[in-house]
């Protein structure tokens, strides 16, 4: 697992590359930490090479949408794989986010 | 309700038997081969007839050669007497011809020599010297005669001309034939009627010319005593005839000389008879000829004196020659009447009695047939084909009950519902029908409670309840039931005073039994359950006492260590019964098998091709990348699709990181097993106490603010998992979780 932040003009994206298990959102936390910062801008979540994802992983972009919300900021889902979007579908996030 | 259903068909069976008895009582009897009897009989009489055919042709043979030896004896000794008197006559005659030739010379010397007969042969009653007329000149007739009557000497002569006796026969066949002549027989009436014969010889003078006939008059009166004496049967009787056939002696006076045999035999019916009678008598033979006379057959015997050319003989009825033989016939038809009687009697004893055993056989052969059917019927109430699962790899089961009467009451049943095996076997108290119809009730009883209910010990106590309301007839079963979980191999069972079962794990025991009551005997007994859980292979063995106690001519029991013994080894269930079987089989020997064999073998078996999986992890979140890979080899091992794959991984990643994270358990296991379209894990772990299925659920529709960030994963591996179950048990949570395999989870 590995995750990729690039900051451009007004908005920040992440692209998680292989699973997001719960090992994997453990590992992911500081960067995850680090980007809280940045939650009043617009944070596009990469999931095209995102193989995979556990309730860790949804409590990532849940603390993500969070933050957001609190600071006016936005967040974006986008190329998510039919798998996901099952899991999504399963926990109510396909409501809770933007998801292109 | 089925007992009430069985109750009434038990009084409807017991009506029915006794119904048939009475039957049986009234009409014994009635059917039967007659026909064999009376041929019987018609063969017995045939052969007595036969016999007593054979024995009076004997007999009679015998009784007509005896009767013809007494006859010929008799006739012998009646011609001696005869032939006695005849020579002394011919005698008296002869040795005074040369006298009267010698005394030709002196006519008047003459008259001496009949005197002479007379007075020196006593049986001579008179005697002539008749001359041949002329030859003396002077005398033409002559012929001085001397006779004897009544004492008295009288001389006289038979030369008178109202006599003529130049013409009478006694002169004239003498010198005709030139010989000794006898006349016929004829009645002198000179001094009272007396029957006589005269015996006449020629005299020659010197030049050979026959000069006169000397003559002697026998008087015949002593053959009729000499003849009439003779009686060799009561009512035989004699006649003599001479040779013209004149009757000279016969029973019947009056026809003495008046007749002859020839003009009888014109006068009488049996005319043919008689004239071959007349033609043997006259023929100069001896013989025996059958005469009917008056309708009657009499045997006669003859034979003939030469001399005097007489005939006689001893005529014998044939019914008194047969008397005794007839009387002997007699007595013997009334033994062989009495004897046939006795053989109808006898016969139809047997044949009644063949009757009522071919009638009782027949019964018999019909309550067997229905006692079949019964046993038919109730062979049908348990499941007999196996293996009963073919379809299922996690199952190797086999049953088998040996009734040792034709119907049993011993039962085993098994089935299987909601991914659980009920199984179960029972033996009820006594033998025989009531044992089984009781059999029957239990069986549907344990398939209707059981069909409702998965907790043996309710199962149990339910069949008790029921069986206890309506025992009247204080019988009892010993039944033990069990309940396997197929997917977590946990198996509750309820025993009611059965005898304990065998569990053979990698080594042989009982598996611990509550003893409890049987059931039918308290009710409302409170039953204990108890569990154990079967790994894969791990078998159990359920059985009735008829196996260990199986006993062989010694009286010793086949017992559990030779049971044991025979359970050894690794081996197919039915392979398994066999042995059993076999081994008892081999103990009893000759010894009537005493009591239903009944048993089942169960063996627990690992189900999938692929083998289940199971793996321990350590209290430490980076081990779910060992749980991943532990998830990818089962989802491969049922060639689950990716997505398939990863939704799988995901609920169990999720359940296995709560029991990381939360319980506390330095070690949790996960076992999957593969079933045919199920995988089943089971999570393991020794932490504290937490059931995920009483958890509150995540509300989804919630807004992001009011989420909360727990409580996902729960609900995940709940959507994902088609059925989870929690169960606390010593001191471990056991979680259990299955999923579905259909089609679209599946490779293609």
């Amino acid at each position: 697992m590995k995750t990729k932040v690039t900051k451009e003009e007004g908005k920040i994206t992440i692209a998680f590359i292989g699973r997001l298990d719960t090992p994997a959102a453990q590992e992911a936390n500081p960067v995850i930490n680090e980007l809280m910062e940045d939650a009043d801008k617009t944070i596009i979540i990469e999931c095209k090479d995102m193989e995979y994802i556990s309730s860790s992983g949804l409590r990532i972009f849940l603390t993500l949408r969070k933050a957001a919300e609190e600071k006016k900021g936005k967040v974006i889902i986008q190329n998510i794989n039919d798998d996901i979007r099952s899991v999504f579908m399963m926990t109510g996030f396909l409501n809770l986010f933007e998801i292109r | 309700m089925p007992y009430a259903l069985f109750q009434s068909g038990i009084k409807i069976c017991i009506m029915n038997l006794k119904e048939q008895t009475n039957k049986l009582t009234e009409r014994v009897g009635k059917r039967g081969s007659r026909w064999t009897g009376l041929l019987l009989i018609l063969v017995a009489v045939a052969f007595l007839q036969i016999i007593s055919l054979v024995q009076a042709y004997y007999a009679h043979k015998g009784i007509l050669s005896e009767a013809q030896t007494k006859a010929e004896s008799q006739l012998n000794s009646i011609k001696s007497g005869i032939l006695n008197v005849v020579n002394q006559a011919e005698s008296a005659v002869r040795n005074n011809v040369w006298l009267a030739q010698w005394s030709l010379q002196v006519p008047d010397s003459l008259a001496n020599i009949p005197k002479l007969i007379v007075n020196n042969n006593p049986i001579v009653a008179g005697s002539t010297i008749a001359m041949v007329p002329n030859y003396y000149k002077k005398r033409p007739l002559y012929s001085p005669y001397t006779a004897i009557t009544n004492g008295e000497i009288i001389e006289t002569s038979l030369a008178t001309e109202e006599y003529d006796y130049p013409s009478q026969e006694w002169f004239t066949k003498p010198i005709e034939l030139d010989r000794g002549y006898w006349s016929e027989p004829y009645i002198d009436t000179g001094g009272g009627e007396i029957l006589m014969t005269t015996y006449s010889v020629p005299v020659k003078d010197n030049s050979g010319r026959i000069a006169a006939v000397l003559t002697a008059d026998i008087d015949l009166e002593w053959l009729k005593t000499l003849v009439n004496d003779i009686k060799i049967y009561p009512g035989s009787f004699s006649t003599v005839v001479s040779r013209t056939g004149r009757l000279m002696v016969s029973p019947e006076d009056s026809l003495i000389m008046n007749t002859t045999i020839d003009e009888y035999a014109s006068k009488v019916k049996d005319t043919a008879s008689f004239n071959a009678l007349n033609r043997a008598m006259l023929g100069r033979k001896s013989g025996n000829i059958q005469v009917t006379h008056n309708g009657k057959k009499n045997m006669v015997y003859y034979t003939h004196i030469d001399k005097t050319g007489w005939a006689m003989n001893i005529i014998i009825p044939e019914s008194e020659m047969f008397a005794g033989l007839n009387r002997l016939n007699n007595l013997i038809r009334l033994l062989q009447l009495l004897g046939l009687l006795l053989i109808v009697l006898i016969f139809r004893s047997i044949a009644k009695s063949q009757l009522r055993l071919k009638y009782i056989s027949e019964k018999k052969e019909k309550m067997e047939n229905e006692l079949k059917i019964a046993s038919d019927i109730q062979m049908s109430m348990i499941p007999k084909t196996f293996p009963p699962f073919p379809e299922r790899k996690d199952i190797d089961l086999s049953a088998a009950l040996v009734p040792a009467k034709e119907v049993s009451g011993d039962l085993y049943d098994f089935f299987i519902r909601d991914e659980k095996l009920f199984f179960c076997i029972g033996d009820v108290s006594g033998k025989g029908v009531p044992a089984s119809l009781l059999m029957a009730v239990t069986r549907s009883l344990f398939r209707s409670v059981s069909a409702h209910n998965d907790n043996p010990q309710e199962i149990v106590s339910t069949m008790n309840n029921s069986l206890s309301d309506m025992n009247e007839s204080n019988m009892f079963v010993t039944f033990i039931c069990c309940v396997l979980d197929l997917k977590s191999g946990k198996m509750q069972y309820c025993n009611a005073g059965h005898n304990a079962p065998l569990i053979l794990t990698d080594k042989m025991s009982e598996l611990p039994v509550n003893p409890n009551l049987p059931l039918g005997v308290l009710r409302y007994w409170e039953y204990t359950v108890q569990d154990v859980t079967l790994h894969y292979d791990d078998a159990i063995f359920l059985y009735t006492d008829g196996i260990t106690e199986a006993e062989n001519p010694n009286h010793e029991l086949f017992g559990i260590e030779r049971l044991k013994h025979t359970l050894s080894g690794r081996k197919a269930a039915q392979a398994h019964l066999d042995n059993v079987k076999r081994a008892v089989a081999g103990f009893v020997k000759e010894a009537p098998q005493s009591d239903d064999l009944t048993m089942l073998f169960f063996h627990y078996l690992n189900d999938s091709i692929q083998g289940s999986r199971e793996i321990t992890l350590e209290n430490n979140i980076n081990e779910i990348h060992k749980l991943e890979k532990f998830i990818s080899k089962v989802a491969d091992d049922a060639q689950l699709t990716e997505s398939a794959k990863s939704c799988l991984n995901l609920a169990m990643e999720e359940a296995v990181t709560n029991a990381i994270l939360y319980s506390g358990s330095p070690t949790v296991e996960v076992t999957a097993r593969t079933g045919n379209d199920d995988i089943t894990f089971t999570i393991t772990d020794s932490g504290k106490p937490f059931d995920p299925t009483a958890a509150p659920d995540v509300d989804i529709n919630k807004d992001a603010l009011e989420r909360p960030i727990g409580g996902l994963g729960i609900h995940l591996y709940m959507k994902i998992m088609d059925s989870v179950t929690y169960e606390r048990r010593d001191n471990r949570n056991i979680l259990t979780l299955t999923k579905k395999i259909d089609k679209n989870s599946i490779q293609k």
